[in-house]
């Protein structure tokens, strides 16, 4: 017997794939954004929205959005800190006192007047979480003497502080608020304070947006704070997403967003020609760099300084300046060119492979053979650091030093790095705040300085040149200080400046003042129609 | 009180009655399960040795550049994630706080991991479930459609298309979907899971159609549709290779067996020949091979998702790879060792419900 048709599973069939078409049909597959709504892609590292917590790229973009801080940087300078919440700041003669008195007319989103007591409950709670931003304020202690004064102490002589104020970390939250969902700035908070939770879904702040919706994984959705105190931002929303670079690349031709911000060189190179967008590439803050480690324990080759200069003059800069692509320049001395105390392109050193067989010549040392720790799987503004290390083995070998690449994957690179064991490394310093005493970690007894096995007194006349220039007041004085410093670290220091690579900002031709800050990355609320 | 007889329920007639669970059945389920907490407990330790072995350091990995410099910053650190205490001490602790379903914080996200997972496995099982449907839709039909034009020209350019399936690797095949259908056509949007400023349906499912239908958002069901057609297409496309070999050999096995040529010879109508008694009886090793469609969805996740901005599992289990967020990998090693015994286990399942012949011993 023929059994009888059933023609259900076939009519129900017909029922999904009709509604699916139907669905799928009246979204129109295009993207809501108007005029008023800024689409940023960008490669998420982001971990919170908690702006004492936050340290990352992208965290800091979501910060400087919701926070207001006292002091800022104009656009993409990060010379010269203007008054933001602080109306005007005083220094002491020795750079230990910094006075802040603040605007009495700004209120946070919620309406209530932001006060002194929330710039110590936020500046102590940042000190007291002893999270990744932390170190911001090490040796600071914050006071509020009335409601409208702020005033940083510190141990020894700080100039840079006026550079670390704007930030983003350092953003303003409402103390009430902020203490009512668990916060707290008392000592203990690293183990006390559960206000993040709260941050993540709520911003409490004073910036130009607030936060509409918060994703690590997809995107952030800020609207704009109607009580903002500043111009109004020209956005009314905000959408940041978590893109990868090459699906940006295609997004921007497309259209689907204003603003991409990890294109590398070569990628934005592709876009040159296109008349919708318009593409800057310039010199990133970020410094790579060589180092050959002066632990004799470490290696009895690396500390000789014969062999040092060997790699100096024997590394070929102009080549990893082509490598790295648009906007890369040769870095002359580790302090950044867009910072204070950065050395004059003329005062690089360049390749001399000559005097560099002179070098290893005079070194008493025969065909050296030394490994290269590097991290393998790390590329950054589009440049490998494999390939680099690659360059780094071919330019020495033409010299006739033999380079084992000895490269890992960087949360074992890093350790090996951090702990010192590398005989040469090849790596990277971002600045924490655009101040070149941050680059003071270079000199014998800090931090980069110790992974290059370079220990405290082991030059007691550039440290104590660097305790000078750390601790001077007078920034035309500071910024000689420390290019001499600098000119000495070329000459006599383990490290060997390789390039800073172009930092690429595409947007759609529509969009003004997407400019890159070495601070913030992007300050939205900046952007224009 | 009424008597609850086959009579006094409509839903069960005069001659049906209530199956429980066989003895065998019952046995087999313990079995399971049993190799299921064996099984978990088997892979948190090793989870746990592999990560102690790799010779980076958490902190490092974790911490910034200065902060790794400042002591008190890292014993914080320490201190938090419990590294400051020896091995066999941090995994017991791991595990006592397993038994209460406290799979740890990761160190990446700040977060409970358990939360974690709430947000990207609902995210992986949308795009996977999407891409396994897909998968065995076409598989399956192209099979038969190979098998029953078997040396035709049919069956060649199927043979072409599903060998170019197997072989083409996801993240090309990935880059040039979106090149091709986002970019070029326009047909579909290009990444994440739904467009820029539009906002996923209040949380039921985390699973963004679902939780759209439900709470009647057709427009965010729609758009939620369009994201997901393209990457689960991308996902499928190994397995609808591999599903059209595999049927296509299946069927033919057994599509000149007697009974087939019976059910031919009472003039039954060839679909219904193919259908009804061909396919049947050819689903046992096309239900084998779901397992192992199953695996190569999860191993593709991870570049699928990454070049589509999905966030799912996939991308989460290779940024706590990278960073040696060792809460996070054994959560991610976990949620993935429970998932692929369930697929088993209904393998396994199934194969008794498509063939009385197989019975649980």
């Amino acid at each position: 017997m023929v059994a009888a048709r059933r023609p259900y599973p076939r009519v129900m069939a017909g029922v999904v794939i009709a509604a699916f078409v139907v669905l799928t049909a009246c979204g129109g597959g295009s993207t809501t954004t108007t005029n008023h709504v800024l689409v940023v892609d960008k490669s998420f590292d982001m971990k919170t929205a908690d702006p004492q917590r936050e340290f990352e790229v992208s965290g800091g973009i979501v910060a400087k959005a919701l926070y207001s801080t006292l002091l800022t940087f104009k656009g993409s300078d990060s010379a010269t800190p203007v008054p933001a919440v602080a109306s005007s700041y005083t220094a002491s003669a020795d750079a230990k006192t910094y006075t802040f008195k603040l605007r009495t007319d700004i209120k946070f989103s919620d309406g209530t007047a932001l006060t002194s007591a929330d710039v110590l409950f936020s500046f102590n709670r940042l000190i007291n979480i002893k999270g990744n931003p932390s170190f911001l304020l090490d040796g600071v202690t914050v006071s509020a003497p009335d409601t409208s004064t702020v005033v940083l102490t510190s141990k020894s002589a700080n100039p840079a502080i006026p550079f670390i104020i704007p930030n983003p970390a350092l953003g303003i939250v409402n103390s009430k608020v902020v203490k009512a969902h668990g916060g707290t700035d008392q000592p203990g908070a690293d183990k006390s304070d559960t206000a993040e939770s709260f941050l993540n879904t709520t911003s409490a702040g004073s910036g130009p947006y607030t936060l509409k919706s918060f994703s690590t994984t997809s995107e952030v959705d800020l609207t704009a704070n109607p009580t903002y105190w500043g111009p109004k931002p020209y956005y009314n929303t905000v959408v940041i997403r978590n893109i990868q670079a090459p699906a940006q690349l295609i997004n921007i031709q497309k259209g689907s967003n204003e603003i991409a911000l990890d294109l590398s060189p070569d990628q934005a190179s592709t876009l040159s020609g296109s008349s919708s967008l318009q593409v800057k590439a310039i010199p990133g803050p970020n410094v790579f760099f060589l180092f050959s480690n002066n632990n004799a324990k470490i290696s009895s080759i690396t500390p000789n300084k014969h062999f040092q200069n060997a790699i100096r003059y024997g590394l070929d800069y102009a080549s990893f300046v082509q490598l790295a692509g648009a906007g890369a320049i040769q870095t002359p001395g580790v302090v950044p060119s867009m910072f204070l105390g950065a050395l004059p392109q003329s005062a690089a050193v360049s390749r001399d492979v000559t005097k560099a067989k002179a070098e290893l010549a005079a070194s008493g040392i025969a065909n050296p053979t030394v490994n290269l720790g590097f991290p393998s799987d790390f590329t950054l503004n589009g440049i490998s650091f494999s390939t680099l290390a690659q360059k780094v083995q071919a330019n020495l070998q033409e010299v006739g030093i033999k380079v084992n690449l000895t490269g890992s994957p960087i949360s074992v690179a890093l350790a090996d790095y951090r702990a010192g064991t590398e005989q040469l490394g090849l790596w990277l310093w971002g600045p924490d705040y655009p101040d070149p005493n941050d680059y003071l970690v270079f000199l014998p007894g800090q931090l980069v300085g110790l992974r290059a096995g370079w220990a405290a007194g082991a030059n007691p006349t550039l440290e104590a040149l660097g305790t000078k220039a750390g601790s001077t007041t007078d920034n035309t004085a500071r910024g000689q200080l420390f290019q001499q410093i600098q000119n000495q670290l070329n000459t006599d220091g383990p490290f060997f400046p390789l390039i800073q690579p172009g930092q690429v900002v595409v947007a759609t031709k529509g969009v003004s003042g997407a400019d890159y800050n070495p601070t913030w990355t992007l300050d939205v609320s900046g952007a224009g129609g | 009180m009424t008597s609850a007889g086959p009579a006094a329920n409509p839903e069960i007639q005069p001659g049906w009655r209530l199956r429980l669970p066989s003895r065998p059945f019952v046995r087999f389920l313990g079995r399971r399960l049993a190799a299921l907490f064996l099984l978990g407990l088997g892979i948190t330790f090793v989870a746990f040795v592999l990560t102690e072995l790799v010779p980076g350091d958490p902190a490092a990995a974790n911490l910034g550049q200065r902060a790794i410099g400042d002591p008190a910053a890292v014993q914080a650190f320490r201190e938090h994630y419990g590294l400051d205490k020896p091995l066999p001490i941090q995994y017991g602790l791991y595990l006592q706080h397993l038994v209460t379903g406290d799979l740890g914080e990761s160190e990446q996200s700040h977060r409970p991991v358990r939360t974690d997972l709430s947000e990207y496995g609902p995210a992986t099982a949308e795009l996977a479930v999407t891409s396994i449907l897909i998968a065995y839709l076409l598989g399956i039909t192209l099979g038969v459609v190979a098998a029953v034009r078997r040396n035709r020209l049919t069956d060649q350019v199927l043979r072409v298309i599903s060998l170019g399936g197997i072989s083409m690797p996801t993240f090309w095949l990935a880059l040039v979907a979106l090149y091709v259908f986002f970019f070029k056509l326009g047909w579909v949007p290009g990444s994440g899971r739904l467009d820029p400023g539009l906002l996923p349906a209040p949380h039921v499912t985390g699973l963004y159609t679902v939780d759209a239908l439900l709470s009647g958002q057709f427009d965010v069901l729609a758009n939620a549709l369009q994201h997901l057609i393209l990457p689960a297409c991308v996902l499928a496309a190994y397995n609808i290779g591999l599903l059209t070999r595999f049927t296509r050999s299946a069927v033919l096995e057994v599509i000149n067996n007697d009974y087939v040529q019976a059910a031919r010879a009472k003039g039954l109508p060839e679909r219904t020949v193919v259908l009804r008694h061909v396919l049947k009886a050819a689903l046992p090793p096309i239900i084998t091979v779901g397992g192992l469609a199953f695996a190569n969805v999860m191993t593709g996740t991870v570049l699928v998702e990454s070049i589509f901005s999905w966030p799912g599992i996939g991308q989460y289990a290779f940024h706590s790879a990278t960073t040696l967020d060792l809460p996070a990998i054994m959560g991610v090693s976990l949620f993935v060792a429970v998932v692929y015994i369930v697929v088993n286990f209904t393998v396994d399942i199934l194969y008794g419900v498509v063939d009385p012949r197989i019975r649980v011993a």
